[in-house]
């Protein structure tokens, strides 16, 4: 391409001022640049249309774009935006300054057990939160796990290793650099060509990761393909003295040949080994399988609730009115501009069936105190905490264990419309939008039940999950 | 942004329509957004009438997935995006519009946007009778029933409010003063969408007619 020459000057779209020259693959190159008018870093992968069309990849680039799109989360790089010309696409990227994990791992040889273990513990984070998104990676290596400013991982290139190489790449021992096609990170069945889970193809590659990451070598290399493949379908490997018992335990977990029996995330997670220190990370919690079992214990307890509902109501009534005293309840009121505002015919994000599902509003005639009282006993059976702010503002936020990317919080806002007319309106203020709507359609809409007057919005409940997404 | 010109782009998405570069660079949208804009403003637009130009029943598909469905307000809307007030909203009129609502556009903008939106038979004014007007279709769009003296006291409270030297009308500096006062009701002005739109919609680049920059 034309563009590695005089490459310091160059402004793409009159948006972006391209720097040097980061990875390049078959048919794309990544530079760094600066936004022209923030200067904020950000990486830019140039891809070269003409080959990308004759490649028949197009379907490929396009569908990069709907999965990172899928998954934003503290380890994956995001994408900020997309541009094109007639010859070439732009994906605008962000920047993870720290470089490729790789890079330092040659720096070091390979790192102690608590490093590695953060760096594997960040990773399957993003891995398990990727695949909750329907997202498999298929393409997990060092290679493409990046460090930010922090030194905290980030996984990138999810085009299915459109880019193999990096120009700025040091070369330290050379073996752990995989040409394009080579499959020491790939799992058997991958290898085999039979149809394959790609959850457990990722759950391999990490166990292969996570092996370069203590051992600073491969488990599976050798030049010859045939030779190669046969250890790798029979998973004959060997590890180093200096591998903890432990270690060796949930990487023989991890690089079982046989995809069936091959550890499945939840477990691994629940696994004291990968457990440890995390919380000394400052990774978000991760879901469990304990946390999974709260989550069955919970709904029992609601279920038992529902039983008494009649004399749990009376409780809660009772204690929101003991508790809060110096509470004002009062909640504002809507003027006439505020009420027409809300008006489906005036919510232009429909056309882009784009309808942000974080939101939910009913009218209700019941008192703010009866209102309020039916969000606390949803609170306590959801295990949400319940915090009742001024004028009839009530907060509820989730507990970390559970959730993919931090506590669901969600604040409601009571409005009197007219006397004896109450308007609330919920929104998400914290935590993902999947888990938002599942608790919306699940527990928020049928345990309101019997206070909402109506449901407004044109009635327009959150659309079914993934709807927009998936198009 | 370069030499992207109108005669490159005849052979681009938007061949017979306004120049993206043009568009562009007359609203907040760059200049792949605005390709973006073409791919749903296409999709729209061709979802009736199939004539690349957005008809009314067209609209109220696209907002209510119902072509029959009478709203007051996406009249409105209609209507204002129609800038040539010939019955149907070609892409210029499509792309300017909707810079209204981009999060970057200027809060003046969408504020004077708002009066007209309100100002329903177009006088200058937002006076009452627009606003009782208004106020009922939105309480029975959401099936909200109120007595005629509920919503009078609403209209009432909100004249006190907003109506500043009491002649029963609401003028553009009342309503500026107004709407900066609650901010909350241009809520509806701001598409936070418009700022990912080239990720949402990535067929575009297949279609894009930019021209390259000179390297």
């Amino acid at each position: 391409m034309a563009m590695e020459t005089n490459q310091d000057f160059q402004v793409i779209m009159g948006r972006y001022r391209l720097g040097r020259l980061l990875g390049r693959g078959n048919f794309a190159k990544v530079y760094k640049a600066h936004k022209v008018d923030t200067g904020e870093a950000v990486a830019i992968k140039v891809f070269d249309k003409q080959s990308v069309q004759r490649s028949g990849t197009m379907e490929q680039v396009k569908r990069e774009v709907q999965v990172m799109r899928r998954v934003h989360h503290s380890h994956v790089v995001r994408l900020h935006e997309v541009m094109a010309t007639r010859s070439r696409i732009y994906f605008v990227m962000e920047y993870a300054s720290g470089g490729e994990l790789f890079t330092r791992l040659s720096q070091s040889t390979r790192f102690p057990e608590p490093v590695a273990r953060r760096y594997f513990q960040q990773l399957i984070t993003a891995v398990e939160f990727c695949h909750s998104r329907g997202v498999y990676h298929r393409d997990l290596k060092p290679e493409n796990l990046l460090l930010d400013a922090r030194g905290d991982l980030k996984i990138s290139d999810f085009g299915l290793s459109a880019l193999v190489g990096g120009a700025d790449r040091l070369h330290g021992d050379g073996l752990l650099h995989t040409t394009c096609g080579t499959p020491a990170y790939v799992a058997p069945e991958v290898l085999l060509k039979r149809g394959y889970d790609g959850a457990k193809a990722d759950i391999w590659s990490c166990g292969v990761i996570l092996f370069v990451l203590l051992a600073g070598y491969l488990p599976f290399n050798e030049t010859n393909l045939v030779i190669l493949y046969r250890k790798i379908t029979e998973s004959n490997y060997r590890c180093p003295p200096w591998f903890s018992v432990d270690a060796r335990k949930i990487i023989a977990r991890l690089l079982d040949p046989n995809p069936k029996t091959r550890i499945t995330i939840s477990k691994l997670m629940a696994r004291p080994w990968f457990q440890k220190e995390a919380k000394l990370n400052d990774m978000p919690l991760v879901a469990s399988a304990p946390s999974v079992l709260l989550g069955e214990e919970a709904k029992q307890h609601r279920d038992d609730e529902a039983e008494d509902d009649e004399f749990a109501q009376e409780k809660n009534r009772a204690k929101v009115t003991m508790s809060s005293p110096a509470i004002d309840m009062k909640p504002p009121s809507m003027n006439a501009f505020d009420i027409i505002s809300r008006s489906s015919g005036l919510n232009l994000s429909k056309m882009f069936d784009a309808d942000d599902s974080s939101e939910a509003r009913f009218s209700s005639r019941e008192t703010t105190t009866a209102i309020v009282s039916k969000l606390e006993e949803i609170a306590e059976a959801g295990r949400f905490s319940f915090k009742l702010k001024e004028k009839g503002r009530v907060e509820l936020e989730g507990s970390h264990d559970g959730s993919r990317k931090g506590a669901l919080a969600i604040e409601a806002e009571i409005f009197e419309v007219a006397p004896s007319v109450h308007v609330v309106e919920m929104r998400k203020t914290g935590g993902d939008s999947l888990e938002f709507q599942d608790f919306y359609t699940q527990e928020l809409k049928p345990s309101l039940g019997d206070i909402v007057w109506a449901w407004q919005g044109g009635d327009s409940p959150p659309p079914i999950v993934l709807a927009a997404s998936t198009r | 942004m370069g030499c992207a010109s109108s005669k490159q782009f005849k052979r681009g998405a938007a061949a017979g329509h306004e120049d993206p570069a043009i568009l562009a660079k007359e609203t907040t949208f760059s200049v792949s957004e605005v390709e973006v804009l073409y791919e749903l403003f296409k999709k729209i637009s061709h979802s009736i009438f199939k004539d690349g130009l957005i008809h009314k029943e067209e609209f109220q598909l696209a907002l209510f997935r119902n072509s029959n469905k009478k709203n007051l307000f996406a009249d409105r809307i209609f209507d204002l995006f129609d800038l040539k007030r010939n019955g149907v909203i070609d892409f210029g009129e499509f792309v300017r519009s909707l810079d209204i609502f981009h999060p970057e556009t200027p809060l003046a903008d969408k504020i004077a946007f708002a009066f007209r939106l309100y100002d329903l038979r177009g006088t200058g004014f937002i006076e009452r009778e627009e606003l009782y007007e208004m106020v009922v279709a939105i309480l029975n769009e959401s099936d909200l029933l109120l007595s005629d003296d509920a919503v009078e006291q609403i209209v009432d409270q909100t004249f006190k409010q907003a109506d500043l030297n009491s002649d029963g009308k609401i003028d553009p500096d009342e309503w500026k003063a107004f709407a900066r006062k609650n901010p909350g009701l241009l809520k509806n002005m701001t598409l936070p969408y418009l700022k990912d739109i080239t990720m949402a919609f990535p067929n575009f680049v297949m279609n894009s007619g930019v021209g390259d920059e000179e390297l």
